[in-house]
């Protein structure tokens, strides 16, 4: 650039400060008004959104998928496409390492790349369409990155060949196009008359990935939402949760309280001495992290299987640390425990309780550990709503709407079910405890009135006497 | 009396060279758009002064990283405000630099006499990702295990000194309390002073050359 140039721009520059305003307080002015919005935005979030909460970081599940922060899912998302392009697929760090340092070295050495002295937008298209083009392909990839995981292997195919052609095959098209105009017929992004066709160009190709954005999007709306497990946070959510996966893995062996000395009933196991866990043998002599390992590695040659996922277990890091703190929490008498709410809302004269509300917490901390696959159940599993009216050996006798007769109500008020040899096919349920009144009543309640699943359509069959009001 | 004590610190301190130098500057006319460099500034402070509060309950061993971050949240007063600040403030400012960087290739504001300014603010906005990156990974939750994992997988396939690349960032072959204690340093201390010493250059540049003007359809 030569002096003249030079000499020119800082002229313009003393003109446009003479007409201009001043740093304090014009311009500080809007900085601060910007700045404390900011702040109120922050605020809001921190407060109505908050951080998501995440279990522990847990080496041994590699089947997480790994999701990163938001602002390299373009990046994540490029790479998986680029995993598509037959050939050159095999190069990996082609796009995990020359893409984005060329990028970078693109957007570091742009002022001298650029020497043009010009600076309004007219004489700069070719920089402004290249730069729109990588933008938008950026925003593009961070919206096909967040979409739901198509559900099968047919529409897999479909959705990432749409994502290819939009995120991948039409931005290196349109960003091909105009660098070839560039080298070859540069002036078409000079004269004014046809500063359009590049222009045009931009446009279209832009419209067609946000198309095809679009059709991605639209075709993921449908697919079935991921279940999001819900994370406890407070020490009471964790301590419920600890008790519901002890009442799933531990009790056949350790009992619904940890008290069992003796094994009854479990296979290979029958009559084998334990020390209770809820002793203070157990409880003052084992630090969390030794119980953390007893429970994750098991006890396998005394007969206790491992439970965490590093030894072929189901339990992640997290879930054995809710146990533990179950444990220390009901049984260790060195921890206060803080108020545990009950295990469903009381029911009130008249009310019907709910599979969501009341069954389904119920059915989790008594039934589930026997009542899941790989079980010896009869079939009768009991995960969900549909498992548990629709499984069984005796399916269409165990829960008959309105009937007393039902063998589940049977057998949860202590009377097995023989048949017609006189054997009994059925034991009492559960087979070692005796539910409470309350629990075995929410049963009966529920199956009288025809078993209802949410919240709503158990109140719509309550007949709750008139509310009184408050005095 | 205030006049006295003011004309006495003015005397040592100079503070009227400072006013006339640092506040009272002609600008061109401003645009809204010319105040994203300051928020990004904002937000900058904002994230020090969080992360400096954080940094008195947070632990970062594999062992406690998890519960520290727990108990910022459930145990301490407002401790749910402040990390909920940094952790928003950390997106945030990642996107508002970004903005403002496009603001400033729009602008062209790039070119003589700004490169220099230009350079500078690539670095920042290398180390402001840097920043996210290595945050990330700090609360030792699965999400920031895994992303860890994926992310220094990645720059692991550099040809030649991928391998390298791979250990320097891990500190090992697989991620540990190594890598906590890595990343917690650069996280606290490496990275904001580079941004902070970048941050001095790239203030000390936009004083010295003023704030570029919109350009007009003759420039
Ligand atoms: C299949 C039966 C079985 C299941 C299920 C089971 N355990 Fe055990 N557990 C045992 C046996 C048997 C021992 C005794 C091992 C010994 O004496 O060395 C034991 C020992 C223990 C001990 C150590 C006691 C000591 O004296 O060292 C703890 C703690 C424990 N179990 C917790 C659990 C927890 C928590 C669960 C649920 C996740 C569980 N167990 C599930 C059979 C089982
Ligand atoms: C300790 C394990 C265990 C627990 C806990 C348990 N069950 Fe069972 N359940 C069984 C077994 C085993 C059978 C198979 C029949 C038998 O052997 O008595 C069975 C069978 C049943 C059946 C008959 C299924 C059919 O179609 O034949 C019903 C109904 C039933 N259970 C209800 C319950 C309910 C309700 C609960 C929770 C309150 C529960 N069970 C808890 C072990 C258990
Ligand atoms: C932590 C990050 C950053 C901070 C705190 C910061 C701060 C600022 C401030 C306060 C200004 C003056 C006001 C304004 O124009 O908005 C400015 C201008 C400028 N920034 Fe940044 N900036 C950052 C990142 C960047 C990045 C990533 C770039 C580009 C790569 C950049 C390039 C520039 C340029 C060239 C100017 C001069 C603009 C002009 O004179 O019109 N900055 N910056």
């Amino acid at each position: 650039m030569n002096e003249e140039i030079k000499q020119k721009i800082k002229e313009r520059y003393e003109q446009e400060l003479n007409k201009g305003e001043r740093f304090w307080p014009d311009s500080i002015f809007k900085d601060v008004i910007v700045s404390l919005g900011i702040f109120i935005v922050l605020v809001l979030l921190a407060t109505f959104i908050g951080v998501a909460n995440e279990p522990k970081a847990d080496p041994s599940d590699t089947s997480y998928l790994p999701r990163p922060e938001w602002y390299f899912l373009f990046l994540f998302k490029f790479l998986a496409l680029y995993g598509q392009i037959p050939v050159i697929d095999k190069i990996e760090w082609l796009a995990t390492v020359l893409v984005p340092s060329l990028g970078i070295a693109l957007l570091t050495f742009l002022p001298l790349l650029d020497k043009s002295p010009y600076r309004h937008y007219s004489r700069r298209i070719f920089a402004l369409t290249v730069m729109g083009t990588i933008v938008l392909d950026m925003v593009l990839l961070t919206i096909m990155a967040s979409l739901p995981v198509p559900p099968d292997a047919d529409e897999l195919a479909v959705s990432t060949t749409l994502q290819t052609i939009g995120g991948l095959w039409i931005p290196a098209a349109l960003l091909t196009i105009l660098v070839v105009i560039y080298a070859f017929k540069r002036s078409l992004y000079w004269e004014s008359t046809r500063r359009n066709v590049p222009l045009w160009v931009t446009v279209a190709g832009a419209a067609m990935m946000v198309a095809m954005t679009a059709a991605v999007s639209i075709r993921a709306a449908a697919y079935p939402k991921p279940e999001e497990a819900e994370v406890p946070s407070t020490l009471v959510d964790q301590i419920v949760a600890g008790q519901d996966l002890y009442s799933v893995q531990c009790v056949e062996c350790h009992g619904d309280d940890g008290s069992v000395a003796v094994i009854e009933g479990v296979e290979g196991l029958e009559g084998e001495k334990i020390t209770p866990i809820n002793s203070r043998d157990v409880l003052y002599t084992i630090t969390d992290g030794a119980m953390y390992e007893v429970i994750a590695y098991g006890r396998p040659n005394a007969g206790m299987p491992p439970f965490g996922k590093t030894y072929g277990g189901e339990l992640s890091r997290s879930e054995i640390d809710y146990i533990i703190l179950f444990m220390r929490y009901t049984w260790d008498d060195r921890f206060e425990a803080p108020v545990i709410p009950e295990l469903f809302p009381p029911l009130a004269e008249g009310e019907v309780p709910s599979y969501d509300v009341h069954i389904a917490p119920i059915v989790k901390r008594y039934c589930v550990s026997c009542h899941r696959a790989g079980k010896e159940n009869n079939d009768y599993l009991m995960t969900s709503y549909e498992e548990i009216l629709t499984t069984g050996e005796n399916v269409e006798k165990n829960i008959i709407a309105g009937d007393m007769n039902s063998y589940l109500l049977q057998v949860i008020q202590g009377h097995e079910i023989v048949n017609e040899k006189g054997e009994v096919i059925i034991g009492v349920m559960p087979p070692k405890t005796k539910l409470k009144a309350n629990v075995v009543d929410a049963f009966i309640r529920w199956i009288m009135n025809g078993m209802p699943k949410t919240a709503e359509d158990a109140a719509a069959l309550s007949v709750m006497p008139e509310a009184t009001p408050a005095p | 009396m205030w006049k006295k004590i003011f004309d006495w610190l003015d005397e040592r301190l100079g503070l009227n060279d400072l006013y006339n130098t640092l506040l009272d500057r002609p600008e061109p006319r401003g645009n809204w758009w010319n105040t994203l460099g300051s928020a990004s500034l904002f937000l900058f402070v904002l994230q020090g002064l969080t992360g400096i509060f954080l940094t008195i309950y947070y632990t970062p061993s594999p062992d406690h990283a998890y519960d520290s971050i727990q108990y910022i949240m459930e145990g301490v007063a407002f401790g749910w405000l402040i990390r909920g600040i940094h952790h928003w403030g950390a997106s945030l400012m990642v996107l508002v630099v970004f903005i403002h960087m496009l603001r400033v290739f729009v602008t062209a504001s790039y070119k003589y006499p700004r490169e220099l300014t230009w350079f500078i603010g690539i670095g920042l906005l290398l180390a402001t990702i840097g920043m996210g990156f290595t945050g990330y990974l700090l609360p030792w939750n699965q999400r920031s295990y895994w992303a860890t994992t994926v992310g220094t997988q990645i720059a692991g396939t550099a040809p030649l000194i991928g391998e390298f690349i791979l250990k320097a960032l891990r500190g090992g072959p697989d991620l540990s309390a190594l890598t906590l204690q890595r990343f917690f340093s650069a996280h606290i201390w490496i990275i904001p002073a580079i941004l902070m010493a970048l941050i001095g250059i790239h203030l000390y540049l936009i004083i010295k050359h003023g704030e570029s003007h919109f350009p007009k359809k003759d420039e």
